[in-house]
């Protein structure tokens, strides 16, 4: 019975031209964007390999120098584009590329995309995420919206009823029908973007993280079966196919343009941001605070004379320079993990009120997890940011290890090649689709919840929508 | 006749319930959109404040300081003399560039969160200058502000899409049509009539709304610029809202049912205003691909390098990283090094120029197709105009970058003769000052005419057609 009355909506609706206008845009906008998407990408991972080597060869052809000069003259890191962010290129646009990694600072990602592009861009970029997040919903809308109400007005839903048509096989049935038309649509973009997926690198399909591309079809899937469920509810409660249209029109206008915008706004007034002014002050003042930094270096000269039994500096077994310098840099680092902590957990926080906001808007769930699970959302740049800053970190303490090492008293230490070939080169690891899942747990949930809900609420309607 | 017309549709519309929670809402919108404008201005202003009050303060220590030098013939490490011009022009004395929020930029945010609005100039490299940028959580930036612009461009066509898609149809379909036109009176001066109080009422609320919310928020009109600024938007918002009751009045032409009618002018709004602009972007950033910075910044370093390795000595780059520790005459170390530095400096720019170059050339090339596709999309000419109205566009921020290269050639002018001569420098009130130019009401006049030609245009051929075809319209069918 259910499969009979899927047939005869994909029937109905293939019929329709205006469905016919409807896919063959969604199918045109969806190849277009997935295009671009791995034109980026491949542009992107190239310039990414060819920057990556360029500074590794920089750092281990530097001349002979003091191992301090090169931990000033640093390395760079950059970030590497995920796979996915052809789907969804999320946060991207907005931060930085690039990072100098080099002695006493944490410097901030510079270069965002968006800074090199035109005011256009803030209608949005036509990504694939774009696609499944704005349009497929009001197609979705547009198809289910007369389900019901269409039925009652055309009097033909008493009829079906009274040949025994169960309510609950009809909303499924229906509900079965528009999956199947938007499967019809989005089947051949899924399969282009898989191939797209396996072309964009040499190691084929699904490089990065299979589960990725799992977790990313599930979210989605669920959102779509959301819409389509609360759709046919309304379509079931409206006493028009007129009224069930309004109001679906409004709820998808309320949620997809301007839910986001609103969040974000109570998000920033929630946990408000410094200015960057404000912010390096505040920086600034902690890591010139001289009474910290001298007590910490007299602390660690006592230890140090205490150890090798000695009575001064001078007579230490190793240079004491180095061993400043270290200090210094474990002072700043205290001082970089507090503030850019603080930061970093203000944008967390307000993020959080996003996945929270899913509670009246499904799509915000969807927002948040497809960036998620595409490796473009804040908690993965995070992620990045950390990585290069333990690197730094790391070169820090090999090069001042090794002046505490040669550095003699009176002249000034040169290093070479192998000092360089100790500092392994940057690789980073991204996090797993595992990692990403517990970041979203609130909005997994939520989005959960709202399946359930629009499931229930789909059924109940079906069961006691009046006949006419 | 006009007038009775007017009336009578007056009291139909106002009767409807509907109509009046609608209209509330789109007030509350408009309110909102210039309180939120209005109050990152204020957050913008307290940051560029708190910048003026971080010089002020350090000038005042410096000046001290060498007042105390000068006066006690004190040592102090050459590294950190405030009389050393290199360290004044560089580490301890830079200024502020600033820009600040034009005169109406609470109407529109444009792209004021996301480019920068101050930099710290210094001897640095030009790279290292303009490479600030504020503070914002990206996932904000992705998202967009909730400002007037947004009510106007996404909103406002919305609700007159709303009032006027079955303005002849259901008329028709409840058989008052027909009714009314046995009267002494042609359909063009009905819809005509009808389409004149809805515009009236709507680019009446709007402007008035705005007005309201400009004079609460506290943004003062009688600022230079301000009134001619506000002209100009009352003429984008006449031109826009004129553009969506052509296209209305269009598709009420035909003569389709309700329904229908609803169908088409939701999908032109779709279009229009979401997937076209999207689109836009897409080809602008597919034809003009800007390369990732990530080769600038390879750029940058291969021509310091070679720079260093020309220019200056290696015992040089030591003392640059810890001078204190050079022993001898450090001093004297320390200004042969600047000097030096100096010359890598300008040969660095010097090689990095056309790569920056090639950059700007790609961007302007994307806003040069941006700027002719616009013409398509209502909703992209609408945007740049209220961007340039409010002053948070491509245009008023590419002048910003001009005046701030120009401040920082002056600031290294200023100073390279100084370190040259090894000069001490005493006198920190003599260091030059960045001053924003504000461009006049007639350039930004010039960019917004355009685009509202372009909105104005084919709204008047829109009405035009429509009512032309008013003609054949099928009163009784």
């Amino acid at each position: 019975m259910i499969l009979r009355i899927a047939r005869k909506e994909l029937l109905d609706l293939s019929r329709d031209g205006r469905f016919r206008v409807l896919s063959a845009l969604v199918l045109i906008v969806s190849v277009v964007s997935l295009a671009a998407g791995w034109k980026t990408y491949t542009d992107l991972a190239a310039q990414h390999r060819t920057a990556q080597l360029a500074t590794r060869d920089q750092w281990l052809n530097q001349p002979k120098k003091n191992p301090h000069s090169a931990a000033h003259y640093g390395v760079y890191a950059f970030k590497p584009a995920s796979q996915m962010a052809m789907v969804d290129t999320g946060i991207d646009p907005y931060v930085g590329v690039a990072v100098w990694l080099e002695a006493h600072k944490q410097n901030e990602m510079k270069y965002r995309p968006a800074q090199d592009r035109t005011a256009v861009q803030r209608f949005g970029s036509m990504n694939g995420a774009e696609v499944l997040q704005v349009l497929v919903p009001l197609f979705i809308v547009l198809m289910a919206f007369s389900a019901f109400a269409g039925e009652r007005e055309q009097g033909t839903l008493r009829q079906l009823l009274s040949v025994g048509a169960r309510p609950h096989d009809l909303a499924l049935g229906k509900a079965l029908g528009v999956a199947s038309a938007l499967g019809a649509v989005l089947l051949p973009a899924t399969a282009l973007s898989v191939v797209a997926l396996t072309l964009s690198t040499s190691e084929g399909l699904l490089a990065d993280d299979p589960w990725r591309v799992v977790t990313i079809g599930t979210v989605y899937l669920t959102y779509f079966a959301v819409v389509t469920a609360l759709a046919l509810w309304v379509s079931a409660w409206a006493s028009s196919a007129r009224l069930a249209l309004v109001v679906l029109l409004t709820a998808w206008f309320a949620s997809a343009i301007v839910a986001p915008r609103v969040v974000s706004d109570l998000a920033a007034w929630l946990h408000p941001t410094p200015s960057a002014v404000e912010f390096q002050k505040a920086l600034e003042a902690d890591l010139n605070n001289e009474k910290d930094m001298k007590e910490r270096l007299d602390r660690r000269r006592d230890d140090l004379l205490k150890h090798y039994n000695v009575a001064s500096v001078d007579a230490l077994p190793i240079a004491f320079s180095g061993v400043s310098l270290q200090e210094g840099e474990e002072h700043g680092n205290e001082v970089f993990d507090k503030h850019f902590g603080a930061l970093f957990g203000r944008y967390e926080r307000q993020n959080r009120v996003f996945q929270w906001s899913a509670l009246v808007a499904p799509t915000l769930a969807v927002r948040g997890l497809s960036m998620g699970f595409s490796g473009t959302d804040f908690g993965q740049h995070r992620h990045f940011v950390t990585a290069a800053e333990s690197y730094r970190r790391d070169i820090q303490r090999t090069l001042n290890g090794d002046i505490a090492k040669h550095q003699q008293a009176g002249q000034v230490y040169m290093a070479g090649r192998e000092l360089w070939d100790q500092v392994p080169a940057f690789s980073y690891e991204p996090p797993t689709a595992g990692w990403v899942v517990g970041q979203y747990a609130i909005a997994l949930a939520v989005l959960g919840a709202w399946l359930a809900a629009a499931v229930v609420l789909m059924m109940r309607a079906a069961s006691t929508a009046l006949v006419d | 006749m006009l007038a009775r017309i007017i009336r009578h549709e007056w009291r139909t519309l106002s009767a409807d319930s509907t109509l009046w929670v609608v209209g509330v809402a789109f007030i509350a919108a408009i309110g909102y959109g210039v309180w939120n404008g209005a109050r990152w201005v204020g957050f913008q202003q307290a940051a560029l404040a708190s910048a003026s009050a971080e010089e002020a303060e350090r000038y005042v220590k410096l000046q001290t300081e060498v007042d105390d030098l000068q006066r006690t013939g004190g040592k102090v490490s050459p590294f950190r003399d405030p009389r050393s011009p290199s360290n004044a022009g560089g580490r301890l004395g830079p200024r502020y560039a600033s820009l600040p929020p034009g005169p109406l930029a609470a109407l529109a945010v444009g792209q004021s969160d996301l480019l920068p609005y101050y930099f710290k100039v210094s001897t640095d490299s030009r790279d290292a200058v303009v490479g600030a940028t504020e503070i914002e959580n990206p996932q904000r930036l992705l998202v967009g502000r909730f400002d007037l612009a947004f009510v106007l461009i996404f909103f406002y066509p919305i609700l007159i899409l709303a009032l006027c898609y079955n303005m002849l149809s259901a008329e028709q379909e409840q058989g008052t049509l027909a009714l009314t036109l046995s009267q002494p009176l042609s359909l063009a001066t009905l819809t005509t009539g009808k389409v004149l109080l809805r515009a009236t009422v709507l680019v009446g609320l709007v402007v008035v709304c705005t007005l309201a919310a400009l004079v609460i928020g506290g943004v003062d009109l009688a600022a230079p610029g301000a009134l001619a600024r506000l002209g100009l938007w009352v003429a984008a918002v006449v031109a826009y809202g004129a553009f969506w009751f052509g296209l209305a009045m269009l598709v009420a032409s035909f003569g389709l049912r309700s329904a229908a009618n609803a169908t088409v002018l939701a999908s032109a709004w779709l279009v229009l205003v979401v997937v076209l602009p999207s689109v836009f972007n897409l080809v602008a950033t597919s034809v003009f691909p800007v390369p990732s910075r990530m080769e600038l910044v390879q750029a940058v370093r291969a021509a310091s390098d070679d720079a260093n390795a020309a220019g200056s000595k290696l015992l040089a780059t030591y003392y640059e990283d810890h001078p204190e520790l050079a022993t001898g005459d450090a001093a004297q170390a320390m200004t042969d090094f600047n000097v030096v530095r100096v010359a890598v400096n300008d040969d660095v720019e010097r090689r990095v120029r056309p790569v920056i170059v090639r950059y700007e050339q790609q961007i302007a090339g994307q806003q040069r197709l941006v700027d002719g596709l616009r013409f398509i999309s209502p909703a992209v000419l609408m945007q740049s105009a209220l961007n340039d109205i409010a002053g948070t566009g491509y245009e008023r921020h590419q002048r910003f970058l001009q005046q701030v290269d120009g401040y920082h050639a002056a600031w290294r002018q200023f100073f390279t003769p100084l370190i040259f001569q090894k000069a001490s420098f005493t006198d920190y009130r003599t260091t030059p000052r960045f001053a924003f130019e504000e461009e006049t009401s007639g350039r930004v006049a010039d960019r917004v005419t355009p685009a509202v030609l372009g909105l104005a245009i084919p709204a008047l051929a829109l009405v035009w057609l429509a009512l032309a075809r008013l003609g054949r319209f099928p009163v009784v069918s």
